[in-house]
This record gives structure tokens, sequence and C-alpha cells, in this order.
């Protein structure tokens, strides 16, 4: 590896540029764990498929138990997958130990070894890899100053801040250069401010350094700060893959519109292929190949509906339906509106959030109220 | 209990918060001292009559280094000085390494039969010694008959089954030792080693083994002292000739008390203070570092 790509790739890479070459490629990956004592194996990863691109961020969203962690192992080697063939650019690595593959691992707990020091932990890798002790000492220094740990080189993680034993997890990891970096909840045990200044600059390091990130985390707000790509796993199964804007503006399923912010879902069912109605016998625009009678159902985040008084002019480009406001929640950034539909067999509720800027109605409890949004904000859920 | 005393009652539970209750302070005290007393006061006195320059063990005359003198001069007690500090360094050495790697096994893998493996390990520390003494010497005589059938070769007993039959009892002393130092240590550790490229043996010796040595010395320590305290089973499966230090105190000690048997005595408490002060600062070094 000389100096010279290094340096062009680390330029080059500013603003991210994946190319089309898979890092990481999953193929029919299941993973199985022996259960209690005549129960039936759990399956804690389920025959997922996944490529991951070279040089995005990639994260892995899900609640406790969904398989990421998992996944995330078997990637890094700490578990074998049961069937299924997992690929690091090209090469096949399913049953490799830890230390034969191209990827390095930041930990939740961090796992710094306690009794060495700062500069001693980052270079653990090096060594192993028979670095020679003039490089490994200049790369080491170089990527202290990446994290920005300059003056704390022997100290033992024990005397760190949380932030810190953070911070020399990373360069540990990074000084290796792997072609690859898995980070298992790396955030988990800041705190929210701390949180948050190390996602923005976990971002902007990934963005310097070039190499793709794969994150796992059950934070979704996290997941949609940082990720390039996003897929969101539940129950050892991969639900849906994408950009943050796809996932959360078009959730496929029930489960990815409730995990990913808040969502209203609206039973509908469908008229023809543009219309559907609503419970009270609203038409509502979709686009959907549900043949007639169908039931289905729509995700509009809280967010993208509009309330207006029942007496406004009609917009033709907006749905809406009719209802009262029967609760408003003052939220210090927003007002979030509850507001019952009343038509058809079940009343129920939408929450609307709105702006606090001037110019924006205000409701009161009880108003008489016509919810809208755009037809293209309205998801239509596969399940 | 009176009504008087009951109604000052809530005044003396008051008081007792505020300052300690004297009586009670002062019996407990004195039960210490008295704890202390009673384990000391032997220790003392066998000191003290280790310099005593008499040959009846009971009756003071003046204070000299007689016995002493003696004890370096008895050959027979020198040999099992040395048998007991080979015996006890040789059996030490092996069971702290198999011990280690027993308790590895258990914490770290996990395979068919293991819990028997487990329930197995630990049952010489829990087995008397006279049953541990007598099942040892059973099958030593036992294998040396099927040696002797088969090869030809006569095996006796000797500084030889002493080492191996405090080899297989100090294992599970070690090995309880040093699993109680792992299961403390965060196995996401080794996983950081492996992963920063780091082969099995190489991840053992680079973070395992510094992390758990406070537990390993503390193991090998133990089983230094089981070995060197040892009098039921080195009585049993030694041969003619061959003694070890407390075999022969017990020995001697059948035929009568002869001061020689003091200043033994307190060679080997001195011996036993040295190993514990020993590993005191072992362990304070690496828990300060």
């Amino acid at each position: 590896m000389s100096e010279m790509t290094e340096v062009t790739t680390t330029g080059q890479t500013a603003a991210p540029a994946p190319t089309e070459t898979p890092a990481v490629s999953l193929h029919a990956v299941t993973k199985r764990f022996p259960g209690g004592k005549g129960s039936e194996p759990v399956v804690a990863v389920d025959h997922i498929d996944l490529g991951i691109i070279d040089g995005e961020f990639f994260s892995l969203l899900g609640p406790s138990g969904c398989g990421k962690t998992t996944t995330l192992r078997m990637i890094a080697g700490f578990e074998y997958p049961s069937a299924g063939s997992i690929r690091i650019f090209d090469e096949e690595v399913g049953l490799k130990p830890p230390n034969k593959r191209p990827v390095n691992t930041v930990f939740q707990s961090y796992a710094l070894f306690p009794h060495m020091t700062v500069a001693q932990n980052i270079a653990f890798g090096l060594e192993m890899k028979d670095v020679g002790r003039d490089e490994i000492q200049r790369r080491v220094a170089e990527v202290i100053d990446l994290v920005q740990l300059e003056g704390r080189e022997n100290r033992k993680p024990k005397q760190l801040s949380g932030g810190q034993q953070q911070r020399v997890a990373l360069a540990r990891a990074l000084v290796n250069r792997p072609k690859v970096l898995l980070l298992d909840e790396p955030l988990g045990a800041l705190d929210l401010k701390l949180r948050q200044a190390m996602q923005i600059e976990l971002k902007q390091m990934q963005e310097k350094v070039g190499i793709t990130f794969v994150y796992v985390t059950h934070d979704q707000e996290e997941a949609l700060t940082m990720s390039d790509r996003i897929a969101v796993m539940d129950s050892g199964n991969l639900l849906q893959v994408g950009s943050p804007e796809e996932i959360y503006d078009h959730p496929r399923t029930r489960f990815v519109a409730d995990f990913i912010g808040e969502t209203n879902l609206l039973e509908a069912t469908v008229v023809d292929r543009r219309t559907a109605e609503l419970g009270d016998g609203t038409p509502v625009r979709l686009d959907s190949d549900a043949a007639t009678g169908t039931a289905v159902t729509l995700a509009v985040r809280p967010e993208k509906l509009g309330l207006v008084r029942a007496d406004a002019e009609r917009n033709h480009d907006l749905d809406a339906v009719h209802g009262t406001v029967d609760r408003v929640t003052f939220m210090g950034n927003a007002i979030a509106y509850h507001v019952t539909i009343e038509g058809g067999r079940i009343p129920f509720g939408i929450e609307i959030r709105q702006g606090n800027a001037p110019g924006i109605e205000h409701f009161a409890v009880g108003d008489e109220v016509r919810v809208r949004w755009a037809p293209s904000s309205a998801s239509v859920l596969e399940d | 209990m009176s009504i008087v005393d009951a109604g000052s009652a809530p005044a003396v539970a008051e008081d007792s918060v505020a300052r300690p209750r004297r009586t009670v302070d002062r019996v407990l005290a004195g039960n210490a001292w008295m704890v202390f007393a009673f384990l000391y006061l032997p220790i003392l006195v066998l000191i003290v009559l280790s310099f005593n320059d008499n040959d009846r063990v009971g009756v003071w005359t003046e204070a000299s280094l007689r016995w002493y003198g003696e004890m370096f001069q008895h050959s027979r007690i020198m040999g099992a000085l040395r048998t007991s500090i080979v015996v006890a360094v040789l059996s030490t050495a092996v069971s702290t390494v198999l011990g280690t790697a027993a308790a590895l096994s258990l914490e770290r893998f996990r395979y068919k039969s293991q819990r028997a493996f487990d329930g197995l390990l630990y049952l010489p520390v829990i087995i008397p010694d006279i049953t541990m003494a007598v099942m040892l010497l059973l099958f030593f005589v036992q294998a040396f008959d099927i040696v002797l059938l088969v090869t030809g070769v006569g095996m006796s007993r000797g500084l030889g089954t002493i080492t191996l039959a405090h080899i297989a009892f100090n294992i599970s002393f070690v090995a309880l030792v040093v699993r109680a130092r792992l299961s403390g240590l965060d196995s996401s550790l080794e996983e950081a080693a492996a992963d920063l490229y780091a082969s099995r043996w190489l991840a053992f010796r680079r973070v395992t083994l510094p992390l758990i040595a406070p537990g390993v010395a503390g193991g090998a320590l133990l089983a230094l002292t089981l070995s060197l305290d040892d009098v039921v089973i080195a009585e049993f499966v030694s041969g003619a000739g061959t003694t070890t230090l407390p075999v022969f105190v017990f020995g001697a000690l059948r035929r009568g008390i002869s001061p020689l048997i003091n200043a033994v005595s307190v060679l080997m408490l001195v011996g036993s203070i040295l190993l514990v002060v020993g590993s005191l600062a072992i362990s304070r070094r690496r828990t300060g570092g």
C-alpha cells in the first residue's frame, strides 16, 4: 500500500462518490444459535442478501434482538454464518477467523486493552501485522492527530473520559487502514450532547478517510443523520434498504414506518389504480397495483400534514379529510394537534405537527378542520 | 423489661446513633483481642521455645541458636526440605499451566460434556485428603504393576509420585482461582485482539495473560502453599527414603517432641510468611499500576 494512493483517495472522497464495487456482500446469510435443551435453534439472521457499496456510510438499524449485531459480528468474523456466503471485496471470508479479514471493529464497550497505554493500544494492530517500528510511530502519531488525542498518548484507558476512550477505539481501528470499518453502537455509552457532536465528527471522519463504514445502531435519528444508506432489520430479516430520505419518506412496511420517526396510518380501500377511499368515504390519491376492494394502509408523517379551517378554500392538488381537533400539545419547537376523523365506521386520530413560525394559523380544541397532504407524501405499505 | 426501661428506650436508641455504645464496643474489642491471642500465642510460644538452649521442650534455660545449628547439620531434615522444595516447585509449575488451561477452556469455549468436566475438575477440592491419598496410592500400585508386567521395568514410589499427586490436586485449585479472574474479564477484549490481526496465541499472550496474571500468580502461590503443607497425601504416596518436610515433622513428633522440631516449624512458618508477603506485593503492584 503506497502512501500516494492513500493521499489521493483521501482527497477525492471529500464529496462521497461511492463506486459500484461491493465492499461487503452477503448472500443468503443465515445464523442459527442453539436454543436451550430440547428447544428449537434460534434464528438470529434469516437468509439475508445485502450489498454494501465501497466508500459509503451504511447503517444497520433495528430494535434490540433484530439480528443487526449478529450480522456485524459475522462480517467481523466473531460469528460464523450457519449458511450463506460473506464476501469482502470479492474475497470469500465467511469462515475465516477475524485476524485474517481486512476489517476492523469499534466495539460498543470500546474493548480497549486496560494494561496498555493509548499509544500501545493504537499500535497493537500494526505490531501484529509486523509493520516496522518507524512506520508504526508515524502512523500512530498521524491517527492520534486525526482523532485529536495529542498529549494523551501515555495515558491508560481508565484515565480517559468516555468520549476520549471512544476516540481511542476509533483510532485503534482506523490506524490499520481497513477496507471496511465496523462500528457496533459506538456512541451508545455517551451522553446526548457528546453523542450528537460525535455523530457529526464520525461522518466527517468517514468522508475524510474514505473507508466504508458499517454502523450498527438502534437509534433511528443517528442512522438518519449519518448514513448514506440504511438497512432496517427486524427479527432476523431485512425489511428495507435505502437512503435516509427513501426510508423516511417512503417506508415500505408498517414496521419501518413505525420504527423510524412517527407516523399516521390511514386505512383505505382501493377504488382503482389511482384512488382509494378512507373509512368515511373521502377519496385519496395513491399509486398502487392492488385490485379494487383491497384494503391498504397509507402512512403519512405528522409534519407532512397541513391543517386548515374546515371552511377554507379547497386546494385540488392536495388530498384532504375532515375532522375535529381534540388535543393540542405544545412541544417547544412545534405544536402537535390530534385530530379525530369522525366519518366511517371507526373514528380514528391523526397527529399533525406544525412549526411555530409567524403566519401559521393556530387551532384550539373543538375546531372543525381539514387535514391535507400532498398525495406523494403518502406511502402505501405492503403489510 | 421494666416500665422505666421501656420509657427510656427511645432516648437510648437516639443516643446510640450519635455516640458509640461503649459497653458493646469494649466487648467486641475484647473478643477481637482474644481471637488474636488464640491464634498467635501458640505461634509466639513456638518461636520463643525454638531459641531455647535445652534438651527438653518445656524447660527454659537460656536463648541460643543451638537447634537451628543442629537443623542445618541434620542431613535427613535438609534432604526432606530439598524434596519438599523440588516437589512444590515442579508441581506448581505444571499445575499452574494445566489449571490455567482448564480455566480458559471452561470460561471461553463451549463444547460437549463441558458441564461434566466442570464438575469433575473441582472434585479434588471437596474430596477429603485421606480419600485422595488412598486413591492415588492404589492407582500408583496398580499402574506400576501393569508397567512391570508389560515392559518389565520396575518402578517405585518417591519424588515422582509425590509430584504427580500434588499436580493432581493443585490443578483444581489453580483452575478455581484463575477462573474467578477470567469471568471478570470482558470477552470482547479477546475479540478486539483477534480483530486487530492477533492469532489466538498472540491474543492470549499479549492481552489475556497479562490481564489474568494476578489470578495465575495467586493460583500458583496457593498451589505452592498447598504442596508445601501437605502431609496426608505425601505420606501415602512417598516411598522409602523420600520424605517431604511436613511428613518428616509428623514422623518425628510420633517419636517424641524434640526442640529440633520447633526450629523446623519456625523455618516453615518464615517460609510461608515470605510467600504471602510476596504474593501481596505482586498483587499490589498489579492493581496499583
